[in-house]
């Protein structure tokens, strides 16, 4: 509950006045508000009592809601099981837990992207598909284990396609075309996330999470 | 029913649109503006979020919008939705069409960037041989940017250049920070100049078409706006060849729907405009409507460095911060090999590298942003295009959009001239940067699609003679005298300047134009 409590804060502080003008105006794609079933209607039964005062029929209904990532875990169900714990591994070596702030790992970036990736172009599913298995393949023909069991040493053998300085032309390399890509995706989808920017705030730091003005959808 | 005659009829809200029913209603003139797209309600219509509750963490749906890079989560629903209104083109050479349907249009979106062109463009073929003049020069235009710049409120230093000649400005005082000082002492020798930018302040958080010229249209009492009707073609009165109103389809329920009106200003933008030209098939007897199509090739980060000296938590205010402007220096003195005209950057110092350019992961990455922070130097290069016959956009009658409206085909591609200014655009500002002592971590001279800017140009060209030209010099139609065209497809060349200050203010003079032929009863 005290997690829950904080991403509650966490959300309510820069949104205060998105919130105002939900009340005022509800965006096309928000949900509509609940409001209690009506019963089945018996003519023969004089109408129930009301059980609350009239006034308080008249002021807007809120009911206090939680998030899904709050109460549950992504389950990923794109990736094969080799390639998912490859993607695993990839996502702890280029964004570990560092100065307080969470990693890829407890941002649940793996399973996002596995999420992402999903609902991609199928050049962009090639690639990532084609990029964990070569990850594996290349750990089982030089060290005889999966990717995910390589100790960090062996493991930044298998990623010095990273060393390459960065140009606008991606690598025809598909191996070194996919880390590159990796970088990048892992990165945002940690810093992007919930628990990373929780995590910045509690430490005092900003740059996380970033807050941007949101356009909903005009009609 | 109400079916009133108006006096002009004015397609699109943006910054063309806008100024012609600014410009109009000052004198009198009884204006209907159509809109294709909706009013938005700034505070309604947005809101604050944290990335981390959009759906995709800001990644954005994948290939919602493939050809509009400018896109992300959070701005995506404020674009075009290219299924609503496809266009087609050769997969090798794509367009990226940049669209905005709102009243205000992009003007609700630009940069702010508000820059003259200058007799190196609008004689452009006067100093290299290519292409052709614009029929004014410069001093025809320059009482109308005189009056543009303090409606949008231009920040800006006077330098003195004749290649960006200076406007009415709110004076940028701010000092220069070292760092831009070094790059201008070490440009010295290419002749290069640094400026402050020069930029749209409007009231602060808007610059735009709706904020700052359509609320006085309106209030005058002799602008009508009307949102959500896509014109569909204008009409003609066959007696008498003139123009005589406009159909539209209403965008919501689909009604079709005809205004009348004595005269007809198009400012729908220069690709949209040309489309409701070429669908009406009028306005074309020189046969190069729809010809010409150039802008500027936008590379962002195409030189990255580092400020050693702010490095490692160093960097302060007074060595580094804030953005200036190298406007063109190629071909002005000196002749270039191989490109002719010129590009200019501007570049930003203070941020900090994107990741990417730092070839670590982990905490090694973590350790090289840490020790860039804060110091970082940045430019994007903005190249000149020749307008090129072979250039252009047509009908393609085999798609339509969601209202039945024929579509445009974009042939289009960057040529030699172009890449070969890129190439030395990048060397240059590279070789600039180390004789500034600053650490060169990245520089490319790839560009993106053409019509990555959102400065596409010259679809309906102005000139004087009417076998070469769509419109004259004062935005009119050579083959219609009631119809005029007021936005960017109206440039004979685009410099490597941002556009909308001089659409503003052709916008302002052919609008003044049109009301005095209304007046004298030409029209």
């Amino acid at each position: 509950m005290k997690r829950r409590r904080f991403f509650k804060a966490m959300a309510a502080a820069p949104l205060a006045p998105s919130l105002v003008a939900q009340q005022t105006a509800a965006p096309s794609n928000a949900p509509a508000p609940t409001s209690p079933a009506p019963p089945p209607i018996d003519a023969t039964q004089p109408p129930a009592p009301l059980n609350r005062a009239p006034s308080a029929m008249t002021a807007p209904v809120r009911i206090e809601t939680a998030v899904a990532d709050e109460v549950a875990n992504m389950a990923p169900r794109y990736f094969t099981p080799a390639q998912f714990s490859a993607l695993r591994k990839l996502s702890e070596t280029i964004m570990p837990p560092m100065n307080g702030a969470p990693g890829a790992l407890e941002a649940g970036a793996p399973e996002f992207l596995d999420f992402l990736i999903s609902e991609s172009p199928p050049d962009r599913q090639q690639l990532y598909k084609v990029g964990l298995d070569q990850l594996n393949t290349q750990a089982k023909k030089r060290f005889s284990k999966m990717f995910a069991d390589l100790d960090s040493t062996q493991t930044a053998t298998l990623l010095v396609p990273l060393r390459e300085a960065w140009a606008f032309d991606p690598p025809t390399d598909p191996l070194a075309r996919f880390l590159r890509e990796a970088k990048k995706d892992v990165r945002t989808a940690t810093i992007n996330s919930r628990e990373y920017a929780s995590a910045a705030s509690s430490g005092g730091r900003r740059g996380a999470g970033g807050i941007g003005l949101y356009w909903y959808r005009l009609d | 029913m109400a079916s009133k005659e108006y006096d002009v009829l004015i397609i699109g809200s943006g910054a063309s649109g806008g100024m012609a029913a600014y410009t109009l209603a000052k004198k009198g003139v009884k204006c209907l503006l159509l809109d294709a797209g909706p009013q938005v309600d700034f505070q309604r219509n947005r809101g604050t979020k944290p990335v981390y509750e959009l759906p995709y963490r800001g990644f954005g749906k994948p290939g919602r919008l493939p050809h509009v890079f400018q896109a992300n989560e959070f701005n995506a629903n404020q674009w075009v939705d290219e299924s609503q209104v496809p266009y087609t083109h050769d997969p090798k050479q794509p367009y990226n069409w940049v669209r905005v349907r709102m009243i205000g249009g992009k003007s609700n979106f630009w940069a702010r960037m508000s820059f003259r062109l200058s007799d190196y463009e609008f004689k452009a073929k006067d100093h290299d041989g290519f292409g052709e003049n614009w029929p004014i020069s410069h001093a025809d235009l320059s009482p109308f940017y005189d009056r543009v710049e303090p409606i949008f409120r231009v920040s800006g230093r006077k330098e003195g250049l004749a290649q960006l000649p200076d406007g009415i400005f709110v004076e940028d005082k701010s000092p220069d920070s070292q760092a831009s000082k070094r790059i201008a002492e070490a440009g010295k020798p290419y002749g290069m100049t640094v400026t402050k930018i020069r930029r749209a302040l409007g009231d602060g958080s808007l610059a735009s078409s709706f904020n700052l010229l359509l609320p006085d249209a309106v209030a005058s009492g002799n602008v009508t706006v009307v949102p959500n009707a896509v014109v569909r073609e204008i009409s003609v009165d066959n007696k008498t060849g003139l123009v005589n109103g406009a159909h539209f389809v209403d965008r919501q329920s689909g009604r079709e729907l005809h205004a009348k009106a004595r005269s007809v200003v198009l400012g729908a933008s220069c690709l949209e405009s040309t489309r409701i030209l070429l669908n009406s098939k009028m306005a074309n007897s020189s046969g190069v409507l729809g010809h010409y199509l150039h802008d500027q090739f936008y590379m962002s980060n195409s030189v990255v460095a580092l400020i050693p000296e702010a490095q490692n938590g160093k960097s302060s205010r007074g060595l580094v911060g804030g953005a200036g402007y190298i406007p063109r220096f190629r071909n002005i003195k000196t002749k270039e090999k191989n490109f002719i005209r010129g590009y200019a950057f501007d570049f930003s110092t203070g941020g900090t590298p994107d990741a990417r350019y730092f070839p670590s992961w982990g905490e090694e990455l973590q350790k090289d942003l840490d020790n860039a922070r804060g110091a970082g130097f940045g430019a994007t290069l903005m190249g000149e295009v020749l307008p090129r016959f072979e250039n252009h956009v047509r009908i393609d009658k085999n798609v339509v959009d969601t209202w039945g409206i024929p579509v445009l085909n974009f042939q289009c591609k960057y040529t030699d001239n172009e890449f070969n200014m890129a190439k030395d655009a990048v060397e240059t500002l590279g070789e600039i940067c180390r004789a500034a002592k600053f650490e060169v971590l990245h520089r490319t001279d790839r560009m993106f699609p053409p019509g990555y800017s959102i400065h596409e140009l010259g679809t309906c060209r102005m000139g004087d003679n009417p076998r070469t030209s769509v419109l004259n010099k004062w935005n009119q139609s050579h083959d219609i005298k009631n119809l005029y065209v007021v936005d960017g497809s109206s440039f004979v060349t685009g410099g490597s300047q941002n556009p909308t200050m001089t659409i503003l203010a052709l916008s302002m003079r052919a609008s003044e134009h049109l009301a005095e032929q209304l007046k004298q009863r030409e029209i």
